[in-house]
């Protein structure tokens, strides 16, 4: 903590991805169209790279290991938007909705 | 962080998104400052150019212009969900404040060329496995797209 840079401290870092993985829990939990809780999704994986790059540059500066994985995090984030997108669309033409509360036919 | 906020607390899709692209920004700037520029680079192509504009597109498509949806659950799903985040926020910070990192010492001056290099050497085998799962997530929408006129 003797950094005079608030940005040179890695506990902002990690800070800051916890507060980007509540607010993607509040939003996963709290909204109620699907594209909403996409995008509270993206934020979740947003918070773990963020936490990757903070470790990668303070605890372990050796090698670009977090880094390389933070790229594969948003190649999974791209592959999963894209099936979840589709799936969403298809959701929407079928029951002409897209509130998750409304599908409740799937229950039985 | 406003943008997070915005993001979850918005009433509309499209400001969702909009609270999605100042995040993405944000998150490419506080990259810049870990001496990460090539992953700020990439978070902006990746996130702002590719997943927000499907998400455009998705919103678009299956549009809430003529029934607009119901955002919003009800006060007490309100309260359990902000209870549930505020929870994992002080459990995951007291066990930040808990533990003492180790700083690692030596400067942190990676290159783009170390990335590659450790991706094609030491990664190797993950990256191709992404790409078949990015290949294979491909082929799936666009199956599911096809399928779904069919029906109609």
């Amino acid at each position: 903590m003797t950094e005079a840079f608030l940005y040179n401290n890695l506990n902002i870092y990690l800070f800051l991805g916890i507060f980007l993985l509540c607010c993607g829990i509040l939003g996963i939990l709290y909204r109620r169209t699907l594209i909403a809780m996409l995008i509270s999704m993206e934020l979740i994986m947003n918070g773990a790279g963020l936490n990757f790059v903070a470790f990668n540059r303070f605890v372990s500066p050796e090698g670009p290991d977090g880094m390389v994985f933070t790229l594969f995090i948003m190649g999974l984030a791209a592959a999963e938007a894209a099936i979840a997108l589709s799936i969403i669309i298809l959701i929407f033409r079928k029951y002409r909705t897209i509130e998750s509360t409304e599908m409740e036919e799937m229950k039985d | 962080m406003a943008g997070a906020l915005s993001t979850v607390l918005s009433g509309s899709l499209i400001y969702a998104m909009l609270g999605l692209v100042a995040t993405m920004f944000g998150i490419a700037g506080l990259y810049v400052y870990l001496n990460a520029p090539f992953l700020a680079m990439m978070q902006i192509l990746i996130y702002v150019g590719a997943i927000t504009i499907l998400i455009a597109f998705a919103i678009m498509l299956a549009g809430p212009f003529y029934k607009k949806p119901k955002e919003w659950g009800t006060v007490g799903k309100l309260i359990a969900s902000i209870v549930v985040s505020l929870f994992s926020f002080f459990m995951f910070s007291s066990f930040i404040m808990k533990v003492s990192w180790s700083e690692g010492k030596g400067a942190f001056s990676l290159t783009t060329k170390d990335i590659g290099r450790a991706l094609f050497d030491r990664y190797a085998f993950p990256f191709e496995l992404i790409s078949l799962v990015i290949v294979v997530s491909i082929v799936g929408a666009i199956m599911l797209a096809m399928f779904s006129r069919g029906e109609k």
